[in-house]
């Protein structure tokens, strides 16, 4: 096969491996599409067509909150956005239009609070099965995440450092195991009355970016 | 509002869905700072590089043959 050939198999191949991998997430385009959206609709300074915009936004994704397409990080965001467009409405406040805009928006937010709330009622009783049952996740959570501080503490002087070192590993790699073994070694040391405030921010940040990397992913 | 690193990231993987490799390529540089230790978006943003590196090699390659081709007919 000449150099040109091999390169055009290659070429067809990532083409080819980048079209499955983004049909795949084709619905979560569609809700990530929705989410931009009305970014770029609160981005916007108020004008006469907001409303439209509004509006057609509401016609295009509403069904994605009833048909239980969001997850909850999108809900959250779509809230967030949703507020802010709504405080924008608020300083113009007054007009048939405005007044329907928001009362659209809230809505929409009771929509979310009750969708969020059948989110948890909807789901079954608990069945055990070996591999899934909420005692052997755990017991396998809890496994991984003593398997990862002897490694971190391997050579350590001070739990200090191997919590410093967990909460990089959340706060970086993302990683979930990390997240809670940091709770873990936060809540031993609170217990033993050491000051914990800085580590405890930095948990909850560590918290925030792993639930937004999941919500976009 | 969403962070621009989170509106490049989404804009990158619309520009994939409509094949446009270059730009999403930009679009996952502009992303990087936030997304960086994402594992599937280190795969998304690799394989785009490599497709528009090899896209360009061949684009490359195509014109130094029509050239080629060109010169040897000038030449009779």
């Amino acid at each position: 096969m000449s150099h040109p050939e091999s390169l055009k198999k290659l070429q067809h191949t990532l083409e080819s491996f980048l079209e499955r991998a983004i049909g795949q997430k084709e619905q979560r385009l569609t809700v990530l599409e929705g989410i931009n959206r009305l970014d770029d609709i609160a981005r916007n300074e108020l004008s006469d067509t907001t409303g439209e915009a509004v509006g057609e936004w509401f016609a295009r994704h509403n069904h994605q909150l009833e048909q239980g397409d969001l997850r909850p990080g999108d809900i959250d965001r779509i809230g967030h956005i949703l507020h802010e467009i709504k405080g924008g409405l608020n300083r113009n406040a007054g007009s048939p239009e405005v007044r329907k805009i928001a009362s659209e928006i809230d809505r929409w937010e009771g929509a979310a609070r009750r969708s969020r709330r059948s989110l948890t009622l909807k789901r079954g009783p608990e069945l055990k099965t070996a591999e899934d049952d909420s005692i052997s996740l755990f017991g396998k959570t809890l496994a991984r995440a003593s398997g990862m501080f002897l490694e971190m503490s391997a050579g350590r002087k001070h739990l200090l450092s191997v919590l410093d070192e967990s909460l990089k590993s959340s706060e970086i790699q993302k990683n979930r195991e990390a997240l809670l073994l940091s709770a873990f070694i936060i809540y031993y040391l609170k217990s033993g009355g050491y000051r914990v405030e800085p580590y405890v921010k930095r948990l909850k940040e560590a918290e925030r970016l792993q639930k937004e990397a999941s919500s976009y992913a | 509002m969403l962070k621009p690193a989170e509106k490049a990231y989404f804009q990158a993987l619309t520009a994939l869905k409509d094949k446009k490799y270059e730009a999403a390529a930009e679009l996952f540089d502009k992303a990087a700072p936030f997304f960086e230790q994402d594992k599937e978006f280190g795969i998304f943003r690799e394989t785009t590089r490599l497709l528009v590196a090899v896209t360009e090699k061949l684009t490359k390659l195509e014109k130094e043959e029509s050239f080629n081709i060109e010169e040897s007919f000038s030449h009779g």
